[in-house]
């Protein structure tokens, strides 16, 4: 761009704060968040019995609640990945993306309020998912539950409620690099249900992907030494989805809408 | 006759159903190439393992995932739009001023994604064991006239998985559950099959039963089922799924 | 102040030429025009200016400005491209809501805009059972959220009825008489010429007129006859 007098720009504070209140508006606005949100609940908590009758059928392999009341995740985080996918989507019914833009032209900073906003969101709805499953575990299992400290408790809940958050984020950046709601969903849940685990059992380097680290931030991995780190892999899953994000804004930047 | 083709070239004209075209053949192809080399040099290094009988076979349950979208986008397409212009230009309304009886509309709707999904399933099929037969050479197990009706099963698991995903969307009015259901059920751990583990009644779920017309050797499953009885259950499955399906599309708004 | 200025606009997809160099002015107190047939380049030009698409090469300003630059977009512009710009699962009321709290504007301004556009009633039902003119009333009241000092509006009467095309009309005018600048695109001749000060046509992605209406009808009958001599040919 050539000189053109200078822009008298608005002080990134309020601009941004505005861009993050307009953000969580629309989101919070729209019914399929709370739709998704509270089916992703109940269907959690369903399988999360599912899986605590089959432990106290012994089939599970394990008695800890925490272990078995968590299993269900690893299906109930497709409604995590509907909401990511909805929310970046949603932008593209009824040509809302037009009244988004030209509410907030600075692209950049309207992608970035979208994405945090869905993490304040995605936050809370992921730890009351995962408690209630752990929760639902403990109190069905009771006695019968192998003890477990409740700093382990600790750290598999906020694993997981950071794994679902990133997946989420990861889900809404696909959205927003397709544009098509069916499309990113067959693209994330295909990923995280079929190539994912498939790739795990063949290549070794797979469990550096983003399905593979997140796991290892809460699903007991065998002892390995080569095995990642809950750490490493909640370090790992950031920078896929930060890598993802830049990538999302850098064509969002610059795409005709 | 023409409402069919009509029909038939709705789907082409879908670029998910090309997606899904891609995906339902690439997915088993694939696998099968990664599991089958995988054995071979199980065989070469002289580990004493011979080729599963269901080689090439469990690699098509996963590629059911082609016929799902299939399905899935087969109907919700004439309901969904995302389009730039103004919206709700929802096809529906069209469709149903074309062929106005709803059943009609809906019986040539279910021909045209059966047909498709057979298609699907017998290049996906060719594919796949051609991928088998490629990698393993010498050591591929011979097609018998015992694989024919496996094979039909495979067509028929296919088919009969599109339409349960058709009529599902059907009832939902958006792909986006039914897909994210019957995806994340083609997993490799299946929600169905853990079913099974808590109670033996989940084997005749459609899915379970189903994969019996192809499936030799299900892991960690005692309870039999013959393919014809696994065919049998999943065709009733479909059958009252899609009554359903017809009853609630017929009565209410388009 | 409150200038529009397209500068020499060119705009390719692929090999296709869709704006061939656009140059015009929408100026203040007055209601401009923009005129051409389905296809010609109107949107594309609107969407370039908006900062929605990005032009090929040129510039389109307002007040010296890009709008993407602008200090505060709703306050300065208020823009309706076609359609409602509102997903169909939220209620007007909440579209509303949230364009207004992305300038910081106060909600009772909401309420404002509804009753502008008469909406009111409908403004707790979902923007997917709104009527086409409903939804065109919607994206109009989304436009005047910040009283902005220029309205850009794309096909503003399609699908309007009579009533509400001779409400716009009078909108329109008091707008401009109050000194705020109105830029209108159609395709529709009959309407605009009891709108419109100034004109500016363009066919397949060139001008073809510009000036005072009474300078772009010249010697024809009327708008609309001046419009097919100028589009159909053409070539002015």
């Amino acid at each position: 761009m050539t000189a053109f007098p200078a822009p008298a720009t608005r002080a990134r504070g309020p601009e941004a704060a505005q861009a993050l209140a307009a953000e969580l508006s629309k989101l919070v606005s729209l019914p399929a968040t709370w739709l998704t949100l509270g089916g992703t609940l109940v269907v959690n908590l369903i399988l999360a019995m599912a899986f605590t009758i089959a432990g106290l059928h012994g089939s599970t392999g394990t008695k800890s609640a925490t272990d078995i009341g968590l299993a269900s995740i690893s299906y109930a985080q497709a409604g995590f990945v509907i909401l990511g996918v909805l929310a970046a989507c949603s932008e593209y019914t009824g040509g809302q993306i037009r009244t988004t833009l030209i509410a907030m032209p600075r692209r950049a900073l309207q992608l970035t309020a979208k994405h945090l906003t869905l993490a304040i969101v995605v936050l809370p709805a992921a730890a009351i998912t995962a408690a209630s499953g752990v929760a639902l575990a403990a109190g069905v299992l009771g006695d019968t539950a192998t003890p477990v400290t409740s700093g382990h408790v600790a750290a598999a809940l906020s694993g997981v409620t950071a794994y679902l958050a990133l997946t989420t984020l990861i889900s809404a950046s696909v959205g927003a690099l397709v544009r098509q709601t069916l499309a990113a969903v067959v693209i994330v849940l295909g990923y995280f249900f079929i190539a994912g685990p498939l790739l795990r059992d063949h290549t070794p380097a797979a469990k550096y992907l983003p399905d593979s680290a997140g796991f290892a931030m809460w699903f007991p991995v065998a002892d390995n030494a080569s095995a990642v780190t809950p750490a490493q892999g909640a370090l790992l899953l950031m920078a896929w989805t930060t890598g993802l994000i830049v990538v999302v804004m850098l064509l969002y930047r610059r795409r005709d809408t | 006759m023409r409402a069919l083709a009509a029909e038939a070239w709705k789907l082409a004209s879908l670029p998910t159903v090309w997606i899904a075209t891609a995906v339902g053949v690439l997915v088993p192809s694939v696998i099968a190439g990664i599991t089958a080399s995988a054995t071979l040099g199980a065989i070469t290094r002289g580990a004493g393992t011979v080729p599963g009988v269901d080689t090439g076979y469990q690699e098509l349950a996963f590629g059911v995932v082609g016929a799902i979208i299939l399905g899935v986008v087969g109907i919700s397409s004439e309901y969904f739009t995302e389009s730039e212009e103004s919206g709700g230009g929802r096809q529906i309304t069209t469709s149903l001023t074309v062929v106005p009886s709803r059943l009609r509309f809906l019986l040539t709707k279910i021909s045209a994604i059966a047909i498709a999904a057979a298609l699907l399933a017998i290049i996906a099929a060719a594919t796949t064991m051609g991928v088998v037969r490629v990698v393993l050479g010498a050591h591929a197990l011979t097609l018998g006239a015992d694989d024919v009706p496996r094979l039909v099963g495979v067509v028929c698991y296919w088919v009969y998985t599109a339409l349960l995903a058709f009529g599902i969307t059907v009832l939902t009015r958006h792909g986006v559950i039914p897909l994210a259901v019957l995806i994340a059920n083609t997993s490799v751990v299946t929600v169905t099959y853990l079913l099974t583990k808590i109670t033996p009644l989940a084997n005749y779920l459609p899915d379970m039963a189903g994969v019996r017309m192809f499936i030799r050797k299900l892991a960690d499953n005692t309870v039999e089922i013959s393919p014809l009885t696994g065919g049998l259950v999943m065709t009733a499955w479909v059958a009252v799924l899609l009554v359903i399906a017809a009853i609630a599309f017929t009565r209410r708004d388009a | 102040m409150n200038v529009i200025t397209i500068d020499d606009l060119v705009k390719r997809r692929g090999s296709k030429e869709i704006l061939a160099g656009i140059s015009f002015q929408a100026r203040p107190g007055r209601v401009t025009g923009f005129l051409g047939p389905n296809g010609a380049g109107k949107s594309s030009t609107l969407r370039i200016l908006l900062g929605l698409d990005r032009a090929t090469s040129g510039t389109a300003l307002i007040d010296s400005v890009p709008f993407v630059q602008l200090r505060d977009p709703l306050a300065t512009v208020g823009a309706m491209l076609d359609g409602s710009g509102a997903h169909r699962a939220r209620t007007g009321r909440a579209h509303l809501r949230w364009v207004a709290r992305s300038a910081g504007l106060h909600r009772a301004r909401v309420d404002e805009v509804l009753e502008i556009v008469g909406l009111t009633n409908a403004a707790s039902k979902r923007v997917g059972s709104y009527s086409l003119g409903m939804g065109r009333r919607l994206g109009l009241a989304t436009a005047l959220l910040g009283d902005p000092e220029i309205l850009i509006l794309d096909e503003p009467v399609n699908g309007l009825d009579p009533d509400g095309i001779r409400w716009i009309r009078t909108f329109l005018r008091e707008r401009a008489a109050s000194g705020r600048t109105v830029l209108l695109s159609s395709h529709l001749m009959g309407e605009l010429a009891e709108t419109v000060d100034d004109v500016v046509v363009i066919n397949e992605g060139r001008v073809v007129a510009d000036g005072t209406l009474d300078e772009v009808v010249g010697a024809h009958r009327t708008l609309e006859d001046a419009f097919f001599a100028l589009t159909t040919s053409g070539a002015p």
